[in-house]
């Protein structure tokens, strides 16, 4: 209900600001729909974008549930995605375990420092983007360059997913993940731990939970999942890396979390929307001449409004 | 200046309050007594504007206070700092304050020492103490004061009631939430007695028994779980601790709790430590399990419901929505259904009522005489001597040596008191 007041008021306020600038908002949100979701092309398209959404937004949807503040994502997905690509070579599964690992183990170095000296892993997380945004710029100019050396990218990789038409197996992938995540959290006492540890720590603590195990088994799961995502998006989409490989999916996927209420499976849902308004703004960047940055805007103002209309109602 | 006009109330399926009408006179302490989840506190946080009542009107003349049995302080202000939130606005310096709190508190007939001293640092008396002056300050028409003296001492319970004996001379209405029913009858005026969200009994305190509010109070069910036949070699050892609040008690259930993994623990602040209150009955009561299979915890939640008589709608209930006494048995349950060889209970009847009492003294002495050994740490010295086979005093973190129960009838204030 109140995800669907927010997404409402986005729509109105969205349509103000194509007034403002001279635009019917009917005629955008007519080629914003068709872009996205109008032809069989697009749907593929929206579907493509929605597969690391759904990875990331599941990997914080998880870690959140424990109480782990993983706002690590993008870092996750750039560490999975090398890990892939170094790995590719030896087949696409084990291109995939590597890329889980490496997400994982990216992610650890957050909990490490959070068990050592309790460095909050809110602010840790967020460093460590930073550092593996600059690790992969590093590699794509010097080890992992491509052969001639033309261009900061890697060569192709050694195996890639499966592929349908447009769309390639990442989506089943994906979509298992977020049953998984579910089956996990809802239906495992391992799921009613990390969901009473983050509820209520100390009531955990007492009831003989091993919160610090949570920690370190959250934070690993979360990584998991968004440098899955990384490798996916790798060996599915772009099959190699550049520097501006990640685009933001790590942190899109706090969106796409928190709009489906850090649920896994209305994970599925809001990974589509949102993977929807990015493929839609393409359309109207190409057709209608505005930039699709309005996309990242138009998914600021419902996070927003999100925020906004959530603690509204907490206060009651 | 308080008239409550067929109040009702539902949280869910539950009715806390239902159809009370009750008026307060000038300058009377009434005292609202009742065991736990018969709607009390709900209907007084309705009286003071907190909750919206479901139906029903309330007339309100002047100021109502309302001192709540959780504190609400700001933990690392001091306490003058903490007065002054009260007021509006202004510049201050931190001296002007203590010396304004120092009169303020002064004027309140309370002792309270060194208002420059964090709140953080203070002892659960004193806080709540500076709670209760937080309330007089505001000059209330009524003031409500919601368990004041499950964390007081003997004598600062007497001091309290000096107090409230004064704010009624002045006019004030008080009315007093209690279980213990020897203060209840030392203290009020006229009795309420809530039973199930209504009012069962109202009556003027003089000539009033112990045995006749207990009757009242408590609808007699069938009693749960009696005491086990004892057999003194595999009987388990009851050692209980007992001292004023704030003495390193907590320190030592921390201890505890990180030496004996594995033990059953019962903590002190249940709503804290001890449940997850956005979590169901079910969930909860699982959380030591090593395995989880919903459709059998939903079962066995059903079978300890019933065992320990958890007033519940069922286990898909919130446990943050059961009264105390009820979170309390949910704890219990989840803890000795484990068979558990060592036991932690701190504060197990902390605000409870006889009956709910009287339930958890059976399930430690039946755990015990299972063969389990149990830790008591209370405040509560009728407690220590109705359970304890050992019983030892803490002050500023020490231990006295061990003293049998007709020993420490002697010396027990003594070393409370840091005396002896």
């Amino acid at each position: 209900m109140r995800q669907l007041a927010a997404a409402l008021l986005a729509v109105v306020l969205l349509s103000l600001c194509a007034l403002a600038v001279g635009r019917s908002p009917v005629e955008l949100l007519r080629i914003l729909t068709l872009g996205s979701v109008g032809s069989r092309f697009a749907i593929e398209g929206t579907l493509l974008k929605s597969i690391p959404l759904l990875l990331t937004g599941l990997s914080v949807a998880l870690a959140f549930r424990a109480g782990v503040w993983n706002i690590g994502g993008e870092g996750q997905f750039i560490t999975g995605a090398i890990a892939a690509l170094i790995a590719s070579h030896l087949g696409v599964v084990p291109a995939i375990l590597a890329s889980m690992l490496a997400g994982a183990v990216w992610a650890s170095i957050a909990t490490l420092m959070r068990l050592w000296r309790n460095a909050p892993e809110v602010l840790t997380t967020i460093l460590l983007n930073f550092t593996a945004i600059h690790l992969l710029g590093w590699c794509v100019n010097g080890p992992l360059q491509e052969r001639s050396a033309q261009y900061p990218q890697s060569d192709l990789a050694g195996a890639s997913l499966p592929v349908a038409g447009e769309l390639h197996a990442g989506i089943v992938i994906a979509l298992a993940a977020s049953v998984a995540s579910w089956f996990l959290l809802y239906r495992t006492a391992a799921g009613l731990r990390l969901r009473a540890t983050g509820l209520n720590a100390r009531a955990a603590a007492w009831a003989g939970i091993n919160v610090n195990a949570q920690l370190v088994r959250a934070m690993a799961i979360s990584g998991a999942f968004a440098g899955l995502a990384g490798g996916i998006e790798l060996l599915g989409t772009t099959h190699r890396l550049f520097e501006r490989f990640a685009a933001g999916y790590g942190y899109s996927g706090i969106a796409v979390a928190l709009l489906a209420q850090l649920h896994p499976l209305a994970t599925v849902a809001s990974a589509m929307f949102f993977g929807a308004l990015a493929t839609g703004a393409g359309e109207l960047q190409r057709t209608a001449g505005i930039s699709s940055s309005i996309a990242v805007f138009g998914q600021a103002v419902i996070i927003l409004l999100l925020i906004l209309f959530g603690s509204w109602r907490s206060r009651d | 200046m308080l008239r409550l006009q067929h109040i009702t109330k539902r949280f869910g399926d539950n009715l806390a309050v239902d159809d009370v009408t009750l008026e307060l006179r000038r300058g009377e302490i009434l005292a609202l007594v009742g065991e736990n989840g018969a709607g009390k506190t709900t209907l007084m946080r309705i009286a003071a504007g907190e909750l919206a009542a479901g139906s029903g009107t309330i007339h309100r003349d002047g100021e109502i206070g309302i001192v709540h049995q959780h504190f609400l302080l700001v933990a690392g202000f001091t306490i003058a700092e903490n007065l002054a939130l009260q007021r509006s606005w202004r510049f201050a310096s931190r001296r002007a304050l203590e010396r304004e709190a120092e009169t303020l508190i002064a004027s309140t007939g309370i002792r309270l020492d060194d208002p420059s001293r964090r709140v953080e640092t203070i002892s659960v008396g004193e806080k709540s103490k500076l709670e209760l002056i937080k309330a007089i300050a505001k000059k209330p028409e009524v003031l409500i004061l919601d368990e004041p003296t499950s964390v007081l001492t003997p004598q600062e319970s007497a001091e309290l009631f000096t107090v409230m004996r004064a704010l009624a001379a002045g006019g004030t209405s008080v009315v007093f939430i209690s279980h213990k029913l020897p203060e209840v009858l030392e203290i009020a005026h006229r009795i309420v007695v809530m039973r199930g969200g209504r009012i069962v009994a109202e009556t003027e305190a003089h000539g009033m028994t112990a045995s006749d509010l207990a009757n009242a109070m408590v609808e007699r069910t069938s009693r749960a779980a009696g005491v086990a036949s004892t057999d003194s070699s595999t009987r388990g050892e009851i050692v209980a601790i007992v001292g004023v609040a704030g003495n390193g008690q907590t320190e030592l259930a921390e201890r505890f709790r990180k030496e004996n993994p594995g033990a059953a623990l019962i903590p002190e602040d249940r709503t804290r430590d001890g449940i997850v209150a956005e979590m169901s009955i079910a969930e909860n009561l699982s959380l030591k399990s090593r395995r989880w299979n919903r459709r059998e915890a939903a079962a066995s939640a059903s079978t300890l419901i019933a065992r320990y008589s958890i007033r519940a709608t069922g286990p898909d209930q919130d446990a943050g929505s059961l009264s105390g006494g009820n979170q309390q048995k949910v704890i219990l349950a989840r803890e000795l259904e484990q068979k558990p060889k060592k036991i932690l209970a701190a504060e197990p009847t902390r605000g409870l009522d006889i009956e709910a009492t009287a339930f958890v003294h059976a399930q430690l002495r039946a755990a015990a005489a299972g063969g389990a050994s149990i830790l008591l740490i209370t405040s509560d010295l009728d407690e220590a001597f109705a359970l304890a086979d050992v019983i030892q005093v803490i002050y500023r973190g020490k231990l006295s040596e061990p003293l049998t129960p007709a020993a420490a009838h002697e010396r027990v204030g003594a070393l409370m008191a840091g005396i002896a």
